[in-house]
């Protein structure tokens, strides 16, 4: 029983590009940075004050002394927060190899940044060296799109694949075997034997719930570590995912000059609705919003740029979704009790059943909550908190109370002779902290596993002392 | 809300004053000297950085001008970045982030047609602080109207000066610092030349910082170092510390800077 309730309990880790990086070995770690996108990327995922330590370093070529660096910091005695912050941004920028250690003259330890991070920030900034790919000028396209176009070309996509999740028949023919090979990989969905179609998760109804960008970043983290099954190289890939991150929304970009493995990954890209290319030999690519948040969207987790928000949460526990559709509907449709639906609204309620039927799906609370805060209406979003708070206690509390059963591993002592041989044990159990239950008149006690041993050999070395 | 919707906002006066600038150009001093077109590459690479320190960053750089301010960037006629605009003007040919390019163009434009242009009327040797500032807060009010629900903006406002203090516009330059302070909206201030009184004020008052460059040819490092930081982030560095403040007022009728004044009691006046 204790194993069933912690599977059901996992939450869907979604890495930020930090945690993410560092599982990188460190050769592939330097090879990203030989691209100023990546930099780029890496320097705003970074602390605050790491940040600043990268810009005062940013024209400095010789190493700077540990000490000096740390003067940098204000350090009154009782400013010790200060100083862990200090501390923790010189392990982040160790740990991404954005500086390592050399010693300044006299032996003193010291940071200098990587070269070639130092190099291609630097590119990023003043500019220099050879153009991004696809950065050269281009003839204006005769089928040239807005960005209006661009949204709503996106969304399509990628909601087919939430679609498809859902299992709704709508679009789903668009749904490719790459999309489907992430889906089984990352545990999202499984594949029964006995139906055609794979099934979704415990974890794939926690990704329906989260918001648009997490979800493609946590896509695309599943998709990059499918990428070598699929022969292609992770450097290449990655650092062009972050040049598209930082291109342009609404602008065209020419294939031209990209290699063999960037075409691949480009098409697997339009698949999922990052880049849109009219035709797959078609010489130029429009990157899409997913694409350009993918970036951003890392550490913003609460917000969802793409679209606005349609719910509206009552202290009656109604739920107004404005939405015509369907998935959207379904999505709200997980944890609410649907009452009405109009044509452009529909009316639903939080109820105890409905709730607890998500969290047996094991949809968390936390989940549930960010989900209607992420999705609030615009009016909702002017009100503080943005949620009724006698909501998302009560919400907290139906997942509560399917925790009111504590499972320990024990062993039962049952059939004493007589009540003294009972509380011999009970009271050694005791002093050990290793009884969980007992029980006098009928002369029962559980001890934990652990304190199992201790307590038989005890009991046996007393039965043979008493014989 | 979390900290993360909280995106920072800067805005950058730099003084073009054609007087003070072609004095600095063809100054005798040597090396202690830098030219308009120097000192407008350190602050577009600065102006870059802000930048790039996140994607939530906002920008506005103002050109106080002898007769006039105008902005150098977002260009005034754009009603919002639109895509044309962008893949006419930032077509380049080299490894640097399509927007840093992008603002470089124009502000590059922007200053020279202000160059090309603005020579027409009389000179005067000193510059339109007061109005920049004005401008700037006039545009911080708008833009923290313009944000969306559940985001919150927090601008600043720094002063690159060369040029030398007018007194006749201490009572219009206070006006806008205390609007300043009143919108909690902190005002620093780089000096180029010699100390400004009323810039020294102006960052006391609210709570910026002030700063003579010891050495203009390092611009950019005192400005990476210095006025990069956000002034949230600011209490956890070591930066500089608060120099003596020049509090002395402007006499209403005559405009001189002076030593000691007398107040009337019954209208609020200084002579």
């Amino acid at each position: 029983m204790a194993g069933l309730s912690a599977v059901a309990k996992k939450t869907l880790d979604c890495k930020d590009l930090h945690s993410y990086l560092k599982t990188l070995p460190p050769d592939i770690l330097d090879n990203l940075y030989n691209h100023p996108a990546t930099c780029l990327a890496v320097f705003r995922e970074l602390p605050e004050l790491s940040k600043h330590y990268v810009m005062r370093m940013l024209f400095v070529e010789q190493a700077v002394s540990q000490t000096v660096i740390a003067l940098w910091v204000t350090n009154k005695h009782q400013d010790l927060i200060c100083f862990s912050e200090h501390k923790t941004s010189a392990r982040v920028l160790s740990e991404l190899r954005v500086w390592q250690e050399q010693s300044v003259v006299g032996d003193l330890p010291g940071w200098t940044l990587s070269p070639t991070f130092r190099q291609n920030m630097r590119v990023a900034l003043l500019g220099g060296e050879r153009a991004w790919i696809g950065g050269g000028a281009l003839v204006p396209d005769k089928h040239a799109k807005d960005i209006p176009f661009l949204d709503k070309y996106a969304l399509e996509r990628w909601e087919c694949v939430l679609h498809f999740m859902v299992g709704s028949s709508e679009g789903t023919d668009g749904v490719g075997n790459d999309i489907i090979d992430v889906l089984l990989h990352s545990g999202l969905m499984k594949s029964e034997p006995n139906e055609p179609l794979p099934s979704i998760t415990p974890a794939g109804f926690q990704f329906l719930l989260m918001d648009t960008s997490s979800q493609v970043w946590y896509f695309m983290l599943q998709y990059l570590e499918t990428l070598e099954s699929r022969e292609m190289d992770l450097t290449q890939c990655l650092s062009f995912l972050f040049q598209l991150s930082f291109s342009t929304l609404g602008k065209d970009y020419s294939t031209d000059g990209m290699t063999e493995q960037q075409l691949r990954f480009l098409q697997h890209l339009r698949e999922f609705g990052l880049v849109y290319q009219r035709k797959r030999k078609a010489m130029r690519y429009y990157p899409s919003r997913l694409a350009v948040n993918l970036a951003s969207g890392v550490t913003s987790l609460n917000t969802d740029t793409n679209q606005q928000g349609y719910l509206m949460v009552e202290t009656n526990y109604r739920v107004y979704a404005y939405t015509d559709s369907p998935l959207k509907v379904a999505l709200v449709a997980l944890f609410c009790e649907m009452l009405y639906r109009f044509p452009n609204m529909a009316v639903g309620n939080l109820s105890r059943e409905s709730v607890r039927e998500a969290l047996v799906r094991g949809i968390p609370a936390e989940q549930i909550i960010s989900f209607l805060r992420s999705h609030a209406h615009p009016k909702m979003l002017k009100q503080k908190p943005v949620l009724p708070p006698t909501i998302t206690d009560q919400i907290r509390l139906w997942e509560m109370e399917r925790d009111r059963f504590k499972f320990t591993d024990g062993v039962l002592y049952s059939q004493f002779n007589s009540q003294s041989d009972f509380e011999l044990l009970r009271d050694y159990a005791k002093d050990l902290d290793v009884l969980t239950w007992e029980n006098p008149s009928k002369r029962v006690m559980v001890v934990s596993r652990s304190g199992h041993d201790d307590v038989r050999r005890f009991w046996i070395r007393q039965r043979q002392s008493n014989n | 809300m979390t900290e993360s919707s909280v995106s920072s906002q800067l805005i950058i006066i730099v003084d073009t004053n054609p007087v003070w600038w072609g004095q600095a150009d063809t100054g005798e001093s040597g090396q202690n000297q830098m030219s308009l077109a120097q000192c407008l590459e350190c602050l577009m690479v600065f102006s870059n950085s802000h930048l790039m320190m996140s994607h939530r960053n906002k920008l506005a750089v103002i050109a106080a001008h002898t007769d006039k301010s105008i902005f150098l960037y977002p260009k005034k006629d754009q009603g919002g970045t639109s895509a044309i605009n962008i893949s006419e003007e930032a077509d380049q040919g080299d490894g640097k982030y399509e927007l840093f390019g992008l603002v470089n163009n124009q502000i590059k434009n922007q200053a020279r047609e202000l160059v090309i242009n603005g020579g027409s009327s009389l000179l005067y040797p000193d510059t339109v602080l007061a109005g920049a500032l004005a401008m700037a807060l006039c545009y911080i009010h708008r833009s923290e109207k313009e944000v969306g629900p559940g985001e919150q903006l927090s601008s600043r406002v720094l002063i690159i000066k060369g040029s030398e203090d007018n007194p006749e516009q201490y009572m219009n330059l206070m006006n806008a610092v205390f609007t300043a302070q009143k919108q909690n909206i902190v005002v620093d201030a780089c000096v180029l030349d010699n100390d400004s009184g009323l810039l020294q004020q102006a960052c006391d008052i609210t709570g910026g910082i002030y700063l003579k460059i010891p050495q203009v040819s390092g611009l950019l490092q005192y400005l990476l170092w210095i006025f990069l930081p956000d002034p949230t982030e600011r209490h956890k560095l070591t930066l500089p510390p608060k120099a003596q403040v020049d509090y002395r007022a402007a006499c209403f009728c005559h405009r001189n800077l002076i030593d000691i004044g007398y107040q009337s009691s019954i209208p609020s006046f200084v002579a």
